[in-house]
């Protein structure tokens, strides 16, 4: 169909779409990191984009996180907007003091006299039994950081809207991808549109109880509220879409209206997201809870290689049911 | 070289050492009557470097240095009030005092950066810059202490600066120590410059950092280099500090009889008994501007200490940019 006004199209493509249209949209854009260029991208998000746009805007960096990623924080303080792509989020913590001590600080810091306008973007948390070393969930060491904007989409639409809005931000901007998810397609309008950051979405209204989460297991969740219809609970999910700044005020409206609520996030417990979230909303909604908030998290190993073992400690469809049902019927 | 710098450019500079000096000493007096806080690290000892570099390479650059930083933001274009203001947490600091004395500012200097070596690939981005805006009359001066050439950030900047023929002038400030550890007691070769420069492909290069002469003549040298080739190079300026890594290290690693032999060879009296030699500048002269600059640094601690605070109100602002 030539008049059509939405496409198909993969998470990867989404990102590779907003990427391309921001590229051509203004000239100080530009895509840095591992195999970005003549490979064509490890997981093939930047395919096609060194054809396009050339090797001045499209950098095959050699394996040094650490220095590109400091390049491009002084590329943005001298007038460009560069895009860096971690091959692995995993890969960051050998750049963590050039986003901890210079991206996520120096616009304060410099009292407002340099922003940082940068995007480092990548896959984040486990794949398919990659190991303790490239399964890390990042969001909750840098959503600590002042400074720095953390956005983890779903789907195919926000990826590609709210990439377009990191790009066009002062600020540097942390955009976690999930390799689990790059191949999951969904109906996106054609023309062009923008998702705003610190808005989270309500997927599913419900009535009973609030499920929260955000990437990857906004997936897990959809089944489960699935699930939960058939046994006639009805279940509000809220996809967060972005971290820092957290959408508070969705989250409280949705709790004041079903005073139950479950988070779930593919990270670790121990001062999680959904640590943070939970107290926010014992403040906020203290007299409208009828049980305590339930968390769903990654237990506190390090990942194990095993599939068995790997299935056990990320959140499954499972666990998350069973912090529902224990949700609900104490309320 | 006298004649093709003029006397008054001359002059200027030794007014702008004299100015970092008078700085330096005010400011960890400040920090000794509790007017400044946190860290201070003195560039005294070290002032022909920058000063030559500035004069040399001109100011229409881009800049980036360590912690180590008044100097430079005094060359290029901080007033000593707005820096000693910074110095002492105030709203008229050169920061709005968010940053203190390792985080000072101009529109071509980017810091000031706190964390050794963190500023390296931070420089190779302006240089990243100025190739990508085809600006073929700038060049990145990314500057660093001796300590940074330990880093693993060192040896991956230099490497893509070089594998991507940007225009960096890295500049390795060799004080000679690295807090209280000795240059060779941390990196497993010595002349920094000359061993590390060949394995990026790098021309490099060792200037007497106390030597005003000597650094402007080599800078003005290598940024023609770089100018030319837009090819980095890897410079070394040898200026043991006069002071402790910090305003805390009393530099008890040093016998008196060293430090008498360092001070025997101040960059800037090294600079004025030149000067003098030439005819260019009297020692009466000299007093009168060393007058000026320290009464310039004594206005500065006036205006400092007369400055309002930060509003606590504008504690949680600006933290993001519009």
């Amino acid at each position: 169909m030539s008049n059509a006004t939405t496409q198909r199209i993969s998470v990867r493509d989404a990102i590779r779409q907003a990427l391309d249209e921001e590229m051509a949209r203004d000239e100080r854009v530009f895509v840095i990191g591992e195999e970005v260029a003549e490979y064509q991208g490890a997981y093939k998000v930047t395919k096609g984009l060194l054809q396009k746009y050339g090797a001045q805007r499209v950098v095959d960096t050699p394996i040094s996180e650490g220095s590109f990623t400091g390049l491009a924080i002084g590329a943005a303080m001298t007038g460009l907007r560069p895009v860096v792509e971690f091959m692995s989020w995993n890969f960051s913590f050998v750049a963590a003091d050039q986003i901890i001590s210079n991206a996520a600080k120096t616009y304060y810091m410099t009292g407002g006299r340099y922003p940082v306008p940068i995007v480092l973007r990548g896959p984040n948390g486990a794949a398919a039994q990659v190991s303790c070393q490239h399964s890390h969930c990042v969001e909750a060491l840098y959503a600590n950081l002042p400074g720095l904007i953390v956005i983890a989409p779903s789907n195919s639409y926000d990826s590609k809207g709210l990439l377009k809005s990191a790009i066009r931000n002062n600020n540097p901007v942390l955009f976690l991808e999930n390799e689990m998810l790059y191949g999951d397609e969904m109906e996106i309008p054609v023309e062009e549109y923008l998702v705003p950051i610190g808005k989270a979405q309500i997927i599913r209204p419900g009535a009973h109880v609030t499920l929260v989460a955000h990437s990857r297991m906004v997936k897990a969740c959809i089944e489960v509220a699935a699930q939960c219809a058939r046994q006639g609970i009805d279940v509000e999910l809220i996809d967060l879409r972005t971290i820092k700044p957290l959408d508070l005020p969705t989250l409280i409206a949705s709790v004041q209206k079903t005073h139950c609520c479950v988070l779930v996030e593919e990270g670790h417990y121990f001062a999680g997201i959904s640590a943070e979230i939970a107290c926010a909303l014992q403040q906020a909604c203290f007299d409208y809870l009828d049980h305590p908030i339930e968390r769903v998290c990654q237990r506190e190993t390090p990942m194990p290689y095993s599939r068995v073992l790997e299935a056990e400690t990320i959140p499954t469809v499972g666990r998350i049911l069973d912090a529902v049902e224990r949700a609900v019927r104490r309320s | 070289m006298v004649a093709q710098l003029g006397s008054e450019p001359l002059r200027a500079s030794l007014r702008q050492m004299l100015a970092i000096r008078h700085f330096e000493i005010r400011g960890e007096a400040a920090y000794q009557q509790g007017k400044a806080g946190g860290f201070f690290h003195a560039y005294i000892g070290q002032e022909a470097i920058a000063t030559a570099a500035v004069a040399a390479m001109g100011p229409d650059n881009w800049w980036v240095t360590s912690y180590r930083c008044h100097g430079y933001a005094l060359l290029l274009g901080a007033t000593a009030r707005e820096c000693m203001a910074e110095l002492y947490g105030r709203a008229t600091g050169n920061a709005k005092g968010r940053g203190g004395s390792m985080h000072l500012y101009t529109d071509k200097l980017l810091g000031g950066m706190g964390i050794v070596g963190g500023q390296i690939p931070v420089g190779v981005g302006a240089g990243f810059a100025i190739k990508y805006f085809n600006q073929r009359e700038k060049v990145s001066v990314c500057v660093m202490g001796d300590g940074a050439v330990a880093q693993g950030t060192f040896h991956e900047s230099l490497n893509m600066a070089a594998l991507w023929n940007l225009p960096v002038v890295f500049v390795i400030e060799n004080n000679l120590w690295g807090m209280g550890t000795a240059v060779e007691r941390a990196v497993s070769v010595p002349n920094l410059a000359e061993t590390k420069a060949p394995s990026f492909g790098m021309e490099g290069f060792v200037f007497d950092g106390s030597d005003f002469f000597n650094c402007y003549a080599g800078f003005h040298h290598v940024h023609q280099r770089v100018l030319e080739t837009q090819r980095p190079v890897l410079v070394e300026c040898l200026a043991e500090r006069f002071r402790g890594h910090s305003i805390s290290d009393p530099a008890t690693y040093r016998s008196k009889e060293h430090l008498q032999r360092l001070e025997a060879r101040d960059p800037i009296f090294l600079f004025k008994d030149q000067l003098i030699a030439e005819g260019l500048l009297t020692q009466s002269e000299f007093e009168a501007m060393d007058k000026e600059e320290r009464e310039r640094v004594l206005d500065a601690m006036r205006f400092a200490d007369e400055s309002p605070w930060p509003d606590p109100a504008t504690l949680e602002q600006g933290v993001y940019a519009p």
